[in-house]
């Protein structure tokens, strides 16, 4: 009697709490805009700064999830993947991915490329992140030679693909032609983020190519 | 001398098992194991760090909170309920009491850690097809540093209640954690005796990001075996430390 | 013709052959002189002295009882000849050494007052416990646990977990880990405490083994009837003070108190004469028993009885007992305050 008793009163404090939250909007991007720095969450952390930097990055991708159903607004997606970079300097993706949205997206490359500049300065060896920046000055900014410095920064580092040797090379040729734009987004279509994907085939329709839905 | 620490250690162990504590936090942990796998897909691609961190953080954080919690009472029990008068009434030094009473209760807190540990590989033995055994290397090192925790643990047990014991151990971990901030921002000043007082609790605090190399497994970077070995060897140095000063204070200790 | 003892390396009298007279060597086992505890209130740091200025030995082979009542420093003098508490002056030596020194438990074997033990082990666990911390071979420990078990009773709770004991059990089993290793030297903070009749019979019987092999026993008690008859010597404590120290019948050799007379029936006369010397008269079922208190009175008294030709079944003088004295020593003790 007593465990129906207290079922039914944490019920009713469920629909009271989401009619609340539907009424008054709390939680979602409130809760993102109170996240302080990188770095006193590291402090925080107390020795766990891989976890903490797992649950933003988790939680950021559920806020970009979010978003892209409603109104595909990503305001704070630059600050939360600034908070994982802060707890986890080494963890690769959350740079590109939110080098990506803030460039593509957000239509601001500066602050993609800021993202993933921060990113190559913490992992030097890292080839991807040196080409993400190359493919986002030459989609996003159109720096053809800019993007060039950075596909050749990147062959030049351990573990490439071979391919990043043609983009550099197409690259220092001006490649600013839809030839290569095309082999870009064909590219980004075979990563597996499923995010990526669909910006990928939106995009290679727009250059008039026939893409597998 | 060791078979009398021994014994008091295995009957630490045999006390501390039978608390059901150490089965919640058992089964917390493998849950708390699983569940990251059942999150490992929202990650895009990242699961298996996910799983990683997660069982990694999760082991250490409950074998932490089982070592305070559960050992913070274990000494006041004692006292409380006077088993320890029929005990210390034998042939044995207060220091070897103490001395097993800590190895029951690291080995104990070491074995839940280690299990949730070999649970993280087996699962991404299983479902990520990789079995990266430098989380071994992780392992030792969150050991050595459980190993000091419990040290405290039973030092402030010695002389005071249990409350106040896994308090005071809290304190030592959060601090021991700040320890190089500590030792930064009181030679920032321009007064040279608070840059000698912070520089005197820097080195009396435990340096614990000494082993906190749970970062660099996660992203396939193995342990040099010098950090491995300068980490136990600086663990051991500490915990005898800290032992030998709580058996000073528990030798001086009258039981009333 | 006398022999004089071997005392053996173990601190046991070794029996003497059949026909010769014991002579014991002069071998103190426990020496406390000038003993004195004093406690600090931790907040106040007011000073309370549990033991005052102690002093007494015991010999080896003997049993002593402590007695004193509730407060008395009987339990804080224990646990400074245990090395469980340290004193504040005074001076401890235990089979020639400081009792902090844990060579100079080796041979001790102690069981406390109300005592607890581990709950979540076995009898047989528990003796394992105590077998390791003396060092002892473990197999042999465990057959030596197994036939202490079965002495006292225990046998058939063995592995039984220590939480289901009765406090009668728990009791024995605290009687069977002090004796795990044969000791020398035996402590005992009420050894009577929760046992029915037959066990305490059981256990005064084993007591009196244990001196039979030259064991000394240290015994606080509150049951002074049971002290009585097993000990050699007592010490009657009371704050924190030894009032005095001796044989029972030396403490309570002041003579014959009053004398009993039991007969089988008694004319109204005869009981109103007696009545009327002013010795008391009571009817104890079918019989009569007259308490005549002078020496001189019995003799006019059986003579009276026997002109009225009363039949006496018996004659016994009623000496002090042990309790009788223990209070009259409490209240001398606390006049002198």
């Amino acid at each position: 009697m007593p465990f129906l008793a207290a079922g039914a009163l944490v019920a009713g404090a469920d629909l009271l709490d989401e009619a609340g939250r539907g009424r008054f909007q709390w939680g979602g991007t409130d809760e993102l805009l109170y996240y302080p720095s990188g770095l006193m969450v590291r402090q925080a952390a107390l020795g766990y700064e891989t976890a903490a930097a797992d649950i933003a990055w988790l939680r950021g991708i559920q806020y970009y999830g979010e978003h892209r159903q409603t109104d595909m607004k990503f305001d704070m997606i630059g600050h939360v993947m600034d908070i994982v970079a802060d707890l986890d300097p080494a963890f690769i993706q959350p740079y590109i991915f939110g080098g990506f949205v803030l460039a593509q997206e957000m239509k601001k490359p500066d602050r993609g490329l800021q993202l993933l500049e921060r990113g190559r300065i913490a992992n030097p060896d890292n080839w991807n992140l040196a080409f993400e920046a190359g493919f986002l000055q030459y989609v996003c900014r159109h720096d053809f030679a800019a993007a060039s410095r950075y596909f050749t920064w990147a062959s030049r580092m351990p573990g490439h693909p071979e391919y990043v040797e043609r983009f550099a090379a197409f690259a220092s040729e001006k490649a600013g032609n839809r030839g290569m734009a095309t082999l870009l987004w064909k590219r980004v279509l075979a990563t597996g983020n499923k995010y990526m994907q669909e910006v990928a085939r939106r995009e290679l329709r727009r250059l008039g190519e026939e893409v597998q839905p | 001398m060791m078979s009398r620490v021994l014994a008091v250690a295995r009957n630490t162990i045999r006390e501390v098992l039978r608390e059901r504590i150490v089965l919640v936090l058992a089964i917390f942990g493998a849950a708390l194991v699983f569940a990251s796998q059942v999150l490992s897909p929202l990650a895009l691609g990242e699961g298996k760090k996910v799983v990683t961190d997660f069982g990694l953080a999760g082991s250490s954080l409950l074998a932490t909170l089982l070592a305070v919690f559960l050992g913070s009472s274990l000494l006041h029990k004692e006292l409380d309920r006077r088993t320890i008068y029929a005990v210390m009434a034998k042939p044995i030094r207060r220091a070897e009491f103490l001395m097993g009473k800590f190895l029951g209760l690291w080995t104990t807190t070491g074995f839940l850690l280690a299990g949730m540990t070999l649970m993280v590989l087996a699962l991404l033995t299983v479902v990520h097809h990789e079995t990266p055994w430098i989380l071994l290397g992780s392992l030792l090192l969150t050991l050595m540093e459980l190993g000091i925790v419990t040290a405290f643990v039973i030092l402030f047990s010695s002389f005071t209640t249990p409350g106040l014991t896994a308090f005071f151990t809290l304190g030592v971990i959060v601090t021991g954690s700040f320890a190089e901030q500590i030792l930064y921002f009181g030679g920032q000043g321009e007064s040279s005796f608070v840059a000698g007082l912070t520089g005197a609790f820097y080195w009396a605090l435990p340096h614990l990001s000494t082993f906190n190399v749970r970062g660099m497994v996660t992203h396939g970077v193995a342990v040099p075996p010098e950090r491995i070995a300068f980490g136990v060897s600086y663990a051991l140095l500490y915990m005898g430390a800290v032992l030998t000063i709580a058996g000073a204070i528990f030798e001086r200790r009258d039981f009333r | 013709m006398t022999q004089r003892e071997n005392v053996n390396q173990a601190g046991r009298v070794a029996p003497a052959p059949t026909g010769s007279i014991r002579e014991v060597e002069p071998l103190a086992l426990l020496e406390v002189e000038g003993l004195a505890k004093v406690y600090r209130d931790p907040m106040t740091l007011k000073p309370f002295t549990a033991v005052n200025g102690l002093s007494f030995t015991l010999g080896r082979g003997e049993i002593f009882g402590l007695l004193g009542p509730n407060g008395a420093g009987k339990t804080t003098t224990i646990k400074l000849i245990l090395g469980l508490a340290k004193p504040t002056r005074g001076m401890i030596r235990l089979d020639g050494r400081d009792p902090r020194d844990p060579a100079a438990r080796r041979r001790l074997g102690y069981l406390p007052e109300n005592p607890c033990f581990y709950d979540h082990l076995t009898a047989t666990e528990y003796l394992e416990l105590t077998c390791a911390l003396f060092g002892l071979d473990a197999r042999a420990g465990r057959r030596t646990g197994a036939t202490l078990l079965e002495r006292l009773g225990l046998a058939a709770h063995a592995r039984k977990p220590l939480r289901k004991y009765s406090k009668g059990m728990t009791q024995r089993l605290g009687l069977a880990q002090a004796l795990l290793n044969e000791p020398t030297f035996l402590v005992l903070d009420e050894p009577m405490s929760g046992l029915d009749p037959i066990g305490r019979a059981e256990v005064k019987q084993i007591l009196r083994e244990e001196r039979t092999r030259g064991t000394t026993i240290l015994m606080s008690s509150h049951v002074l009837a049971e002290t009585e008859s097993i000990c050699d010597r007592v010490g009657i404590m009371s704050g924190g003070k030894l009032l005095e120290v001796g044989t029972v019948p030396g403490l309570l050799a002041t003579g014959v108190r009053e004398w009993e007379i039991a007969v089988e029936s008694l004319p109204e006369r005869a009981a109103a004469e007696l009545s009327a010397a002013g010795h008391r008269v009571e009817p104890l079922g079918t019989r009569w028993l007259i308490h005549v208190v002078e020496g001189p009175a019995l003799q006019r008294a059986l003579g009276l009885l026997t002109q009225s030709e009363v039949f006496i079944h018996s004659v016994e003088p009623r000496r002090e007992t042990l309790e009788e004295h223990f209070v009259r020593a409490l209240s001398r003790g606390k006049g002198n305050e």
